[in-house]
This record gives structure tokens, sequence and C-alpha cells, in this order.
């Protein structure tokens, strides 16, 4: 016999393991549809492109319209500007759908119930698909750095570019928090499609990805703060395009993290009660 | 013109039967190749020749279904019984051979095939969970064409032969698997086939459920209509079938009633025994066969593991013993069953169907 | 030919088919209010803030100079009529296919004798008319929400929607016969699908396109349509002289119907030849 607390630390060795295995074959279900990679260079580029275009069809050949930007935003970059909050709204969408995804399919093609019988713990199979999702979150931000720079002529220079690095660093625990608090929601509700676009469409209407959120009027304002999306955007545009300094928007990084804490928490609270739900109801494998 | 009979369609036309009516389905020569592998854009662009490597999933199969029985294609995974059947079923083109259900084309006219026949295959064995059984079968029956009037009825019937009724109005999410199977089964029932096509119609079924979704096969007989199915499950095989071709590596190997084909294996029954010592195994080998026909033998965990064909085994199993003793073997173990479709194919492929 | 009971057959199933997707869709509750809330939230809100950026004054005096009129709200909310349009064809028809393969539920279409292009125009009938609902609710809104205009001429640029419809349908065979041979074909459906809407003019003038790109426009049915329905409601600046572009609408729409038959007809029976028809 082993003693408990040998066990328990197989346990959690095991969970470690697992964790792993669930990020992994999140990576090779991407390099087996090339047709996600492709999604990965094509959205960052083109949806932030998009916007650009529909500014210019804005500003017309009015300089008075830019000025009117560049007071409204702070920057006169709008090209810059656009993207960043694109780019996040793009890290935010893969984090939804990944994850929420995941566990759906599973659920609709009936494996979800095989994972449910493993001993994993249900954090790993939680957060599990969430790992393979970092590595596209630097690659979608390098490129659509690489764009600005190479393309809009946007200047970004080294330390600004780590100072973002941090920004999105802090912002990790509340965006995975939220595709978690996601992934739990949809196995409760089983609609991801609608889920996604109304989570995403909050996240666009209040987070200012394509305006600043000073045009919100002051309930939406209220309800722009709560969100940690709107942190994100707002400070990389700072570090960015605003030259500001990381202890500038500090007060923003706490609350970030503050966020992420309660929101990760959350997550794991409403994926328990589902489950539970779930087996009370018979759901678990339910289409 | 399409050189099909002009016969009548639907239940009066199924049960006359008389010398100008030809067979339910009759294939001649059916071969169906694929490739392997796939061909990148960047290989055509280049105008690079196709290297993909070609093989045979049938290769020249020739069948004849009369009308009113129950026929099946008994054969291991991979045998090529699904690719006859989705030949049949219009939804793939052979590559040589031809095909005829009912005296129609399968590839000429695949639109009139489908209009008189009813089919479950292997990767259609869903219907639409949001909606009810009977909103499933309304809107399928719309897609056989049946006309407005008789859908009703043709839905409710459909629904009574695979005993659904009390269930019609629930979600088909909250149906079992063995239901949902019924269901299918009840769809393919839709356009009043006179012909159906069954792909191993009780794979992932209860056996309560296998066995009640064959009852339902031998009614469906029973009202004149001709099945064509495949399955491995032998048991299944033997208790449904009226003939059985026998089908392996693409070709049929045997076409018989099962009792034909049991027949043909010169045994009424069938020993296997395992032993262990007695050296040179040959010489072993050599003393069984004197008392029958040795069908497969195997060495599995040091013991050897032989399968006998015999007249009697009152006879063989006591000179079975002598043979044992004499070159210095133990038997450990003795079996004794009756000739099933599994030995049959044994003898006929050298293997077994589930190897 | 087909005699008229056979196209009355068909007529039928097509009518089953748009009434089973319509029914499935009203049981996903929150898919049905979705199709009107998401172009709001996902387009609308954000490109109508993006626009009162640049307002000066309150007037959008940019878009006036590019597009010949100020009224952002109008502007926007015709170009998301058309681009549901657009989504329809995309992910109702063409999509539509790929769910019912990985459910199961097309191989028994396939198995019945109702032709195949029957099963694109019941999916066509069935989103048009949840596109069509939801673009009246969404009129609506911005007719009495954000405070849109339209001249009464906009009646006359119903037969440009109709002809966009039908020109949806081919695109829609079109994108079909795709989603059938791609093992996955999101990535494709969504990437085209976005491409074609914001290059017929969806969420910007298409002037504003590079010179390139604009030259893709003009291939595009949508671009017309939209052009003649912006034209017509708000007096923007066309395109192209309108005569030319209804001549051009017309022979659009019949060329992605006829193109679209055909790529399909021939998709369906290169798969039947492969063996991949039904499968997934």
């Amino acid at each position: 016999m082993s003693n408990p607390r040998s066990g328990r630390l197989g346990s959690a060795a095991a969970d470690l393991r697992a964790f792993g295995a669930a990020g992994m074959k999140e990576w090779r279900l991407l390099r087996r549809y090339p047709s996600l990679m492709f999604g990965f260079l094509f959205w960052p580029i083109v949806l932030p492109v998009a916007y650009v275009l529909q500014a210019r069809g804005y500003a017309g050949d009015s300089t008075a319209a830019l000025d009117a930007f560049a007071a409204r935003t702070g920057t006169s970059q709008v090209a810059g500007f656009l993207f960043l909050g694109w780019a996040a709204y793009m890290w935010i969408s893969m984090i939804l759908w990944g994850p929420g995804t995941a566990l759906r399919t599973e659920q609709v093609r009936g494996s979800l119930e095989a994972l449910f019988m493993t001993p994993v713990s249900r954090l790993v199979i939680l957060f599990g698909p969430l790992v393979s999702q970092v590595a596209w979150a630097v690659w979608m931000f390098a490129i659509v750095g690489t764009v600005l720079v190479v393309f809009f002529g946007v200047a970004i220079a080294p330390l600004e570019a780590l100072r973002a690095l941090g920004v999105i660093v802090v912002a990790v625990p509340a965006l995975y928090g939220l595709g978690a608090l996601f992934a739990a929601v949809v196995l409760r509700f089983g609609e991801v499609h609608a889920l996604v676009q109304g989570v995403r469409g909050v996240f666009t209407v209040f987070c200012g990805m394509s305006f600043p959120i000073v045009l919100l009027p002051g309930w939406a304002h209220a309800v722009a703060l709560a969100l940690p999306p709107t942190y994100l955007i707002g400070d990389l545009r700072s570090v960015l395009l605003g030259s500001s300094a990381l202890v500038g928007v500090l007060p923003d990084l706490a609350i970030l993290l503050g966020l992420g804490a309660a929101i990760s928490v959350l997550a794991v609270i409403a994926f328990l009660r589902t489950e539970r739900y779930a087996r009370r109801g018979g759901s678990l494998a339910s289409y | 013109m399409s050189g099909h009979p002009m016969e009548p369609v639907g239940r009066t036309g199924r049960r006359a039967s008389g010398p100008t009516r030809g067979p339910a389905i009759e294939a001649v020569g059916l071969v169906k190749e694929f490739e392997r592998g796939r061909r990148t854009i960047w290989q055509r662009i280049r105008g690079e020749a196709d290297q993909r490597e070609r093989f045979r999933a049938v290769d020249g199969v020739d069948l004849r279904v009369e009308r009113g029985e129950i026929f099946g294609m008994l054969g291991p995974n991979g045998a090529g019984k699904t690719t006859t059947m989705r030949m049949l079923a219009t939804l793939l083109e052979p590559t040589a051979g031809s095909a005829r259900v009912l005296g129609i084309d399968v590839v000429a006219e695949p639109r009139e095939v489908r209009r008189r026949m009813g089919a479950v295959l292997s990767d259609g064995r869903s219907v639409y969970w949001k909606l009810t059984a009977r909103e499933n079968l309304e809107y399928f029956a719309a897609l056989y064409h049946v006309p407005a009037a008789e859908s009703r009825a043709r839905v409710t019937r459909a629904l009574e032969t695979v005993r659904l009724t009390d269930r019609a109005d629930d979600y088909v999410e909250r149906f079992s698997t063995g239901m949902r199977q019924r269901l299918v089964l009840a769809r393919a029932l839709l356009p009043d086939p006179e012909i159906l096509l069954l792909d191993e119609p009780t794979v992932g079924l209860d056996p309560q459920s296998a066995r009640d979704l064959r009852e339902r096969v031998v009614e469906l007989r029973g009202e004149g209509r001709t099945v064509l199915l495949t399955t491995h499950y032998m048991e299944e095989a033997d208790q449904l079938c009226d003939r059985i071709a026998i089908v392996d590596h693409g070709r049929v190997v045997a076409l018989d009633t099962p009792t034909g084909l049991k027949r043909t294996i010169a045994a009424t029954e069938v020993v296997r025994l395992e032993l262990s010592g007695g050296e040179p195994e040959s010489a072993v080998l050599d003393r069984l066969a004197r008392g029958g026909s040795i069908a497969h033998s195997a060495r599995e965990n040091g013991a050897l593991n032989v399968t006998i064909h015999c007249r009697s085994a009152r006879d063989f199993v006591p000179a079975a013993f002598d043979a044992a003793r004499a070159t210095g073997a133990t038997i450990n173990h003795v079996e004794v069953v009756p000739v099933t479709l599994e030995d049959v194919f044994l003898s006929l492929t050298g293997r077994a169907l589930r190897e | 030919m087909p005699g008229r009971s056979a196209l009355k057959a068909e007529a039928r199933a097509a009518l089953a088919i748009a009434r089973k997707e319509l029914r499935i869709a009203v049981r996903y509750p929150l898919n049905a209010v979705n199709e009107v809330l998401q172009p709001l939230y996902q387009f609308l809100l954000p490109s109508l803030l993006l626009g009162a950026t640049f307002l000066v004054g309150g007037r959008a005096i940019g878009l006036e100079a590019s597009a010949g009129t100020s009224d952002l709200a109008g502007f926007l909310f015709l170009g998301m009529i058309v681009g549901g349009l657009v989504g329809t064809a995309f992910w109702e028809i063409a999509f539509s296919f790929k769910r019912e393969m990985d459910a199961g539920t097309l191989e028994p279409a396939w198995l019945t004798p109702t032709s195949p292009e029957t099963l694109v125009i019941g999916r066509a009938i069935s989103g048009l008319v949840i596109s069509g609902a939801a673009s009246l609710v969404l009129l609506g809104i911005g007719l009495f929400v954000f405070g849109a205009s339209f001249s009464p001429g906009i009646w006359l640029a119903l037969p440009a929607l109709l002809l966009a419809a039908a020109s949806m349908i081919g695109i829609g065979y079109l994108v079909a016969s795709m989603v059938l041979l791609l093992r996955e074909p999101s990535f494709f459906v969504d990437a085209t699908n976005f491409l074609f809407a914001i290059v017929s003019g969806v969420m910007f003038p298409v002037v504003v396109l590079p010179v390139a790109v604009r030259w893709v426009a003009y291939l595009l049915p949508t671009t017309y349509a939209l052009d003649l329905l912006r034209v017509h409601a708000l007096g923007t600046r066309p395109l192209l002289s309108p005569a030319l572009e209804w001549i051009l609408l017309v022979l659009l729409a019949l060329g992605t119907l006829l193109l679209g038959r055909w790529v399909f007809g021939r998709t369906e029976h290169r798969m039947r030849v492969k063996g991949t028809l039904g499968q997934h």
C-alpha cells in the first residue's frame, strides 16, 4: 500500500502530465488542420486592415476628421490604434473559441464522458486546452507588430515592445480565467457559437477595440471598466503608441491581476457545478 | 431508353412475381479502385506523374440477389462489403463492371434507383436530434418524394413497423442508441422500398436491441421486400440470411445458403484442442490429421491450438488422445462445437473473421 | 427534362429542407436571437463608434467626402443587409453541408431521389428567410434607434436585393462545393465570407480600396447591389453609372447561378467517384 501523501504527490505529477498531454493534443490538432494555421496568419492582418480601410473612408480627404480622431484617442496613428485593439480582440476570441469548442466537441462526440471517467483533475480538463494557446498569442502579437512596423510605419522601440509584453503577461490570468469560465458555461448550455458571439460582442462594444471608451455613455463606461480586455487594450495603446512607462499603467495592471484571480476562482466553481448538474441530468454526453 | 422493365412499384407490384421479373440486384464484375494518399497542389501544378498507390477495395464482385430474400454479405472489416453497398446505393461510382437494381443501372439512372431503394449505410446512421421522430421522418418523406397526401400515413406506418409510435413526438436527443437505429430503419422504409440495403445494421447495439432489429428485418422480408445486408457477425448472417456471399479482399469467395456453405466443409463438427509438449509439432499434427482435417493451428503462449474439422467428435476425440500420447503431447483442453460460418470462412481464407 | 410532377416533388423537398432548418433554428433560441444581435454588436456598433471618433461637429464630413453621404448609420445599416446576404450564402447555404456531414445527416439525404441541387435551394430558402427577417429588424433598429433615414427611393433598389439574393444562391453552390471538398472548411468559409463582404463595400465605400482590389469588387454582384441600394436610399455617389450597374448586376447574377450549378454538379460527381460523398 502506498501512503496517502505519496499518492497525492503521484496524482499531482500525473495531473501535470495530463495537462501537458491536453496541450499537446491541441497542438497536434493545429498541425493536422493547416487551415487553422492560415487563420492565425490571415486574421491578425486582414481584420484590422478592414477597419483601417473603414477609417480611411471615415476620414475621406478631411484633415479635420483626422484631427478629431487624434483628439479623441490621443494618437494620430490610426492603424496602430486599430491593430492593437483587434489584436487583443483576436487573442480573446481564440481563448473563448479554443477551450469551449474543444470541450463541446468532446461532449458531442461522447469522448467527454470518457475524459470524466479518467482520474485526472477537473482543472486539467478545464485549463489544459489553454496551454497551447499561449504560443499563438505571442505569434499573433508578433505578426501585428511586424505589420505595423513594416507596412504602416509605426515605430516600436525594443523597450516599448518589452513593456507591451509585460502588459500581455499580466493579462494572462484574467483572460485565461475568462476562457475557462466560458468553457464551463458552454458545457452547461451547449451552444458554443451563440455564446462566443455574444461574449465577443460584449467585449467589442464595451472594451474599445475600434474606438476610445471615452465615447461610451456613462453606464457603458462603467461596464467597460469591469472587463479585463479594456485594460489590456488601453494599456497596450498607452505603452506602444503613447510611450507610457509601465509605472504609468500600474494601477490598471493591479486591477487586471485582481480580476484574473476572481475570474479563475469563478471558473472553477462554475465548472464543478456544471459537472454536478450534468451528472444529475445526464447531459454530459448530450448534444 | 433506360432498359429497365416497366414494372409496377409499391406493395402490389412487389408481391406479384412472374417469370419476366429479373433479380432484385445484379452486379457483374464490380470493381472499385481507390487512391491512397493525396496529390498536393504543388505536384499538380508541376504536372508531376501521379504516384499515388492504387488499391482495389472491390475486385470483381458478381452478385445476384433474388426478390424477396434476405441476402447477406459476410466478411471481415475491410473486405469490401461497405464499398459494394455504397456502389449499389449510388453513392459511389464503380471503376469497372456494372450493377443493376430492379433492372435499373446504378450509374446511368442513380435517382431512379434511389427512388425505389431504402438504405442504412455506415456513415448515415444519424437523424436530427432537435427534431422529433415524426418530424425527422416527415422531412425525409419529402426528400423521398412521397406525395403530400400520403406522407402522414407513410410516416405513421414506418413508425409502427419499427415500434416507435409511442415515442413519435419526442425529440430524438432523448432516444437510446437502439431507438435511434430503429428510427433510421424507419427512414429507409419511407419510400416503401422494394429493396433495403443495410450496412452492418446491428453494430454498436446492445444484444436486446440487436435482436429486436433482426426481428424487424425478418418481418420486412415477410412483407415481400428484398434485404441486402452486410455483417461481420456470423451468427447474425446465419440466423437472418437466406443466402450469403462470403467476401474477402474485395472478392466473393463463396455464395450459398448458410446450410450449403457449412456443407462445403466435409465435417459436421469442429474440435478445438489445446496441447502442450510433443515434439516435433509436425508429428503431432500428422497424427491428428488422420482423424479429420486440420483447419488451423497456431502456437500461443507455448501451447499449440489446433482446430480440426471432423465427421464425428465422438470418434475423433479418443483418437486425438491416442495421437497425443503417441507423440508425447498432453491435451489440456478440448472443445467440440457444431460447424459455423466462421469455420467456413476459416477454411476458405485461412483466417478468422475477426482477425 | 423533368416533368411537372417531378418539379413539384423537388419543390416540396426544398420547402421541407427550409422548414427543417427553420425548426432547428428556433429550437436553438440563443442562435436565433443572435442572428439579429450579432451583426449589431460585431459589426455595426464598432463601426459606428469608429465613425463617431471621426465626427467633426457631429457630422461625418469625411464619409461625405468619400461616399457622398453623411448618414453614417444609414450607410452602415445598408451595408449590413448585404453583408447578411453574403453570410447566408457562405454559412447558411454552404457551411450547413459541413454541419450535416459532421452530424451524419448528409448521407441519408444523398440517398434520396431529391436532386443535390435542391439541397442547396432548400437551405437558400431558409437562409434568406432568416436573413430577411433579421435585416428587417435591424433596419427598424437603424431607423428608430440610430437615426438612419432613407429616401423613399429605397424601394427602387429592391430588385437589386433580389438579384443579389439570386447571385448568392450561385455563390452558395460554389462555396458548398469547396465545403464538400475541403476536409476542414471553416477557415476557408470564414475568410472568403469576410473578404467577399468587405470588398463588396459593406464596411466602407469601395473607392477606398487599393486599385487592384477594387477590380475584384467590380466582379462581385453584391458590390452593385449595395451601391444601387445606397444610391437610391441615401443619394450616395454611384460607383459606375446606375444603368450600367443594373446590367452588370443582372449578368453577374445569372453568371454566378450558372457557374455555381455547374461546379456543384461536377463536385458531386467527383465525390461519387472518389467515394467521399456523405463521409467525413
